[in-house]
């Protein structure tokens, strides 16, 4: 099922095999939240803190501002179910409201915090407080290799534009489809094709100016 | 097919995304440039490390904040269309107020005002109202015919009337000087006196039930 809308003055895309609507699960889900039953918050909070945390933790690149978005989000998810239409997924209605609460709390964050001095003088490029959900299986020399890969590449997302960061997080990370995305970020198909190749060519450049043998070694 | 072509399409093939012929088209351009083969290649490494990247476990702290901002939801809708009435009911209590407040002292000055201005003046009413008692004692509204004296004038005369404890005219009589009574009584319809009401009078002097005389200059009544 394909609908492509598209003007002069901007673009409109109904996406060609979008999850149009809502399932019948989620729909019990979001029949359980307007109605106040426990194990309704119970299961959204199951199936999205994590994910959710995930993403926005990768847009913001900070632990303590990603928790404060989830927070923000969820209780915009709690009170705003009774307006959700239904007309998209509820996975997507969550992202969109994780996108752009990160959004808005980088804006926020660029605008009033940019001239504070953090207390700590030298912030370490990794926080190694965050605790991975770490294959067991891996040998201590691949979790050491990966937890500097994931330095690494956590860093030169931060340096990308955040429109094109975005798209890669949703596409790379969360392993989302073009068109769920451009369902998310309420953006044509074709921008976000072209957000998703800006981004990952922006993050290529980063990577090779960060080149070391470790990183090679990591990357191949 | 160029390299900017195949730079644009690069997103799409290494996604997975092109149709077999269109692949195929790109695979025969990276065989014959290098450039573009490095860097279709370096794209690709970086796709799959982010792929690979490990998921981050949110804080312990964060369900527990979740949990606790969902619970306080669920007891806000709990208590269901009642908190709605009473914040709606609350909303229009705090507008009322807002907006009453600030005339809430001139009315209450204008209320006292009012009150003081109508007992003065219910004092002035009720000397009134007392004086009022007496009745009028020549021209009542109700009595008018009773008050019309038929006299055919032809000269100043003295009309001299009987009045009762009333003051409404039982007897009369008309002189003009020569004559206790001139006058056609065919015509006493028509050539009447009207004894006017002084209400000024009732001021100084109360009614009586004796004769009463009263000059008069003619004047023509006309219905």
């Amino acid at each position: 099922m394909a609908h492509s809308l598209s003007g002069n003055t901007g673009s409109l895309s109904i996406l060609a095999g979008a999850q149009n609507g809502i399932s019948e699960e989620e729909a019990r889900i979001v029949r359980g939240l307007r109605a106040g039953i426990e194990s309704a918050y119970q299961e959204l909070i199951d199936r999205y803190e994590q994910p959710i945390f995930n993403m926005v933790y990768r847009l913001l690149g900070n632990q303590t501002d990603a928790c404060d978005v989830v927070q923000e989000v969820f209780l915009k998810v709690f009170r705003s179910v009774h307006s959700f239409r239904e007309q998209s997924s509820l996975r997507t209605w969550i992202y969109r409201i994780a996108v752009n609460e990160a959004h808005n709390h980088r804006r926020w964050f660029a605008r009033h915090c940019r001239h504070e001095v953090p207390l700590e003088k030298d912030r370490p490029d990794h926080d190694y407080s965050i605790e991975l959900a770490q294959d067991p299986g891996r040998s201590p020399y691949d979790q050491a290799l990966d937890s500097e890969t994931r330095a690494i590449v956590e860093r030169a997302l931060t340096k990308i534009n955040p429109l094109f960061r975005t798209a890669v997080v949703l596409r790379d990370i969360q392993n989302m489809s073009y068109e769920e995305i451009a369902d998310i970020l309420q953006i044509s198909l074709g921008t976000v094709k072209s957000r998703i190749l800006r981004g990952r060519e922006a993050l290529r450049r980063e990577l090779n100016q960060q080149s070391s043998p470790g990183l090679a070694e990591a990357l191949a | 097919m160029n390299c900017w072509i195949a730079k644009r399409r690069s997103t799409n093939f290494i996604d997975g995304r092109l149709r077999e012929r269109e692949r195929a088209r790109i695979v025969k351009h990276l065989n014959e440039c290098q450039s573009c083969a490095n860097e279709f290649e370096q794209m690709r490494l970086v796709r799959s490390t982010l792929r690979r990247l490990s998921p981050v476990k949110s804080p312990a702290h964060l369900r527990a904040a979740l949990q606790v901002a969902a619970s306080r939801e669920r007891q806000a809708i709990a208590e269901g269309a009642w908190s709605t009435v009473r914040r709606v009911w609350n909303r229009w209590l705090f507008r009322l107020d807002d907006s009453m407040r600030p005339i809430t002292l001139p009315a209450t000055g204008g209320l006292v005002s009012s009150i003081l201005l109508f007992g003065a003046l219910s004092v002035t009413i009720g000397t009134t109202t007392r004086v009022s008692d007496y009745e009028v004692p020549i021209m009542y509204a109700d009595h008018w015919g009773a008050n019309l004296v038929p006299v055919q004038l032809r000269s100043s005369v003295v009309l001299t009337l009987n009045l009762d404890g009333k003051g409404r005219i039982t007897e009369y009589e008309v002189r003009d000087g020569s004559d206790s009574f001139i006058g056609d009584t065919a015509r006493l319809q028509y050539n009447n006196i009207a004894v006017p009401d002084f209400p000024s009078v009732l001021a100084v002097a109360q009614p009586i039930s004796r004769g009463i005389s009263i000059s008069f200059t003619p004047i023509v009544y006309r219905q």
